[in-house]
């Protein structure tokens, strides 16, 4: 069959196994209805057959498609995994996807991988270590990449510069661009005690393709990045400031624990779309 | 002096691994929400192993497994890009591992769900149909060689672990622990259904084991007839190999065939 041709815009819902018997059961037309495309994660698919990946060319065939990654580990001191960059490009040829994106972090050392999202000083020899890495992969793949912003609960004594001005610095040496994840922003801010509407201010508009949206827990002195929860009052006040200055950027909903019913997904997600098309209006007033 | 990256980076997983402190001195105020990574790291790999192998968590209770894979995944630094891969080696483990391997039917049912794992997600291949095996010239059959599809996997078991498992996959309560075999351990294979991707299951006779151990090696259908003839009377060696070959081609495990020199339409 075809890939699905829509255009990747709009709002979108990261891919579930939980949620294949919704998407492509006998009512998934309607379940879907309100869903214009779909992000899912890359390494769950890389080498994989069977159901999983019969889901997957079936979700793929009715809706565009986001990659999105969690081991590419662009800040790792080890060189860039040739065979993983090999299984990502497969993917990336079989579903022809609108965005293919991983995280701005590193996940472990010595070939061991801690599967976590792992900050990084922010500083000149980071910045240059990292850069030099981007255009490694998008060699290989063909095609820009897209990095998100991670929550962080840590900074280092080493930083010597926001991560707002090493994205941006990153997106002019590397010719990358971003996906910002909202919630991290008013995580990492909420952590570190800066403001979010600097961080807004100092990303290039240009470079955001995607958004995210997510839960998190806060535990009173910090905050955790857990995607485990709908997304809190104030991360929807900070989207709503997103959307004024990066307009109608392709957003979803990304959940990953504690996963509700299928339609409570879409109505967050339609939440979203209320909010967007408010701030669009108001900023067009 | 300023540490560098990959300086840092060593110190930061060693405080992961290991539980030392020393990465404090490079974060600011002493990085007073850093145990979030150390709870977070633990908790998401036990997460995995929980999804992973429920059964073994329905067999030794929520403490006895949380200790059981808490001490299996801090020994075994994951050095796969997936997280699937993260329990590879918890069967073995298990069955080396006191007090693990006191019980060894826990290390079979963790044997059972990484092999139904495996079956359930392995990379797609072309199956033979039956008419290639009527296609194989006859000079070729004594040293015919056999791919196998990348979903059908073997493991050894000692216990009758697929009826509790089964129970726990359809979110039931198992009726009783799995009892030993009466006749020692078996070899049991998993694959997939080609047509409906359904994950299927089954003992294997010892010489059909034996026979497949041998195919997987490498081995041709003369050597699969001389081990099946070890098995039982020689005469029957051939056609009782020709009926297993049927089977297995019939039940998609089956890829490719090739000759050393030969080849044909």
């Amino acid at each position: 069959m075809t890939r699905c041709q829509n255009p990747f815009q709009g709002f979108g819902l990261g891919l579930r196994p939980q949620h294949f018997p919704d998407i492509l059961g006998p009512a998934g037309a309607e379940a879907t209805a309100g869903v214009d495309w779909f992000e899912i994660i890359s390494e769950n698919f890389i080498a994989v057959g069977g159901m999983p990946r019969r889901n997957l060319m079936a979700v793929r065939n009715s809706r565009p498609m986001a990659m999105h990654g969690v081991s590419l580990s662009i800040g790792a001191p080890d060189p860039l995994d040739a065979a993983y960059l090999k299984g990502l490009k497969d993917l990336v040829d079989l579903i022809e996807p609108a965005v293919v994106s991983d995280h701005l972090c590193w996940t472990g050392a010595h070939g061991v991988n801690l599967h976590d999202l792992l900050p990084l000083p922010l500083t000149e020899e980071t910045l240059d270590h990292v850069a030099a890495r981007v255009i490694q992969v998008q060699d290989v793949l063909g095609r820009r990449i897209v990095l998100e912003n991670a929550s962080t609960y840590v900074t280092f004594t080493a930083d010597t510069m926001s991560e707002w001005d090493f994205l941006a610095e990153l997106t002019r040496r590397a010719d990358c661009d971003l996906l910002l994840d909202v919630n991290n922003v008013y995580v990492s801010a909420f952590n570190h005690g800066f403001d979010p509407a600097d961080y807004l201010a100092g990303i290039p508009a240009d470079r955001v393709r995607q958004i995210h949206l997510a839960g998190h827990e806060h535990n009173g002195d910090h905050i955790v990045d857990t995607h485990d929860a709908p997304v809190a009052d104030p991360v929807w006040d900070l989207y709503r400031r997103a959307v004024c200055k990066f307009g109608a950027v392709p957003t979803m909903i990304e959940r990953d624990a504690n996963i509700p019913p299928f339609a409570d997904l879409v109505d967050e997600l339609d939440q979203a779309r209320r909010l967007a098309a408010q701030a669009l209006d108001g900023a067009a007033a | 002096m300023t540490a560098s990256l990959a300086d840092i980076q060593d110190l930061f997983q060693d405080r992961l691994l290991t539980g030392r402190a020393d990465i404090a001195a490079h974060l600011t105020s002493g990085g007073p929400f850093l145990s979030v990574y150390d709870h977070a790291y633990v908790a998401r790999l036990l997460d995995i192993m929980g999804e992973d192998f429920p059964a073994v968590h329905t067999l030794l209770g929520d403490d006895a497994f949380a200790e059981a894979a808490g001490a299996y995944v801090r020994g075994h630094p994951s050095t796969a890009r997936s997280v699937r891969w993260l329990g590879a080696r918890f069967r073995d483990w298990l069955g080396d591992t006191p007090p693990w391997s006191d019980l060894p039917v826990v290390a079979d049912m963790a044997a059972f769900e990484w092999g139904l794992g495996l079956a359930f997600d392995a990379p797609d291949a072309d199956v033979l149909g039956g008419a290639a095996l009527a296609a194989v010239p006859p000079e070729a059959w004594p040293v015919l060689g056999f791919d196998f599809h990348p979903a059908f996997n073997t493991f050894e078991l000692s216990h009758e672990v697929a009826p509790f498992q089964q129970a726990v996959a359809r979110e039931e309560n198992p009726e009783a622990a799995p009892a030993p075999f009466a006749d020692g351990a078996q070899t049991w294979a998993a694959w997939r259904d080609g047509a409906t991707c359904q994950v299927r299951y089954r003992a294997l006779a010892g010489d059909e084991a034996a026979g497949l151990a041998l195919l997987r090696d490498g081995g041709d259908f003369q050597t699969l007839c001389e081990t099946l003839a070890g098995f039982g009377e020689a005469d029957a060696a051939a056609p009782r190999a020709a009926g297993y070959l049927r089977g297995w081609v019939e039940a998609g495990w089956i890829t490719g065939l090739s000759a050393p020199g030969l080849s044909w339409a």
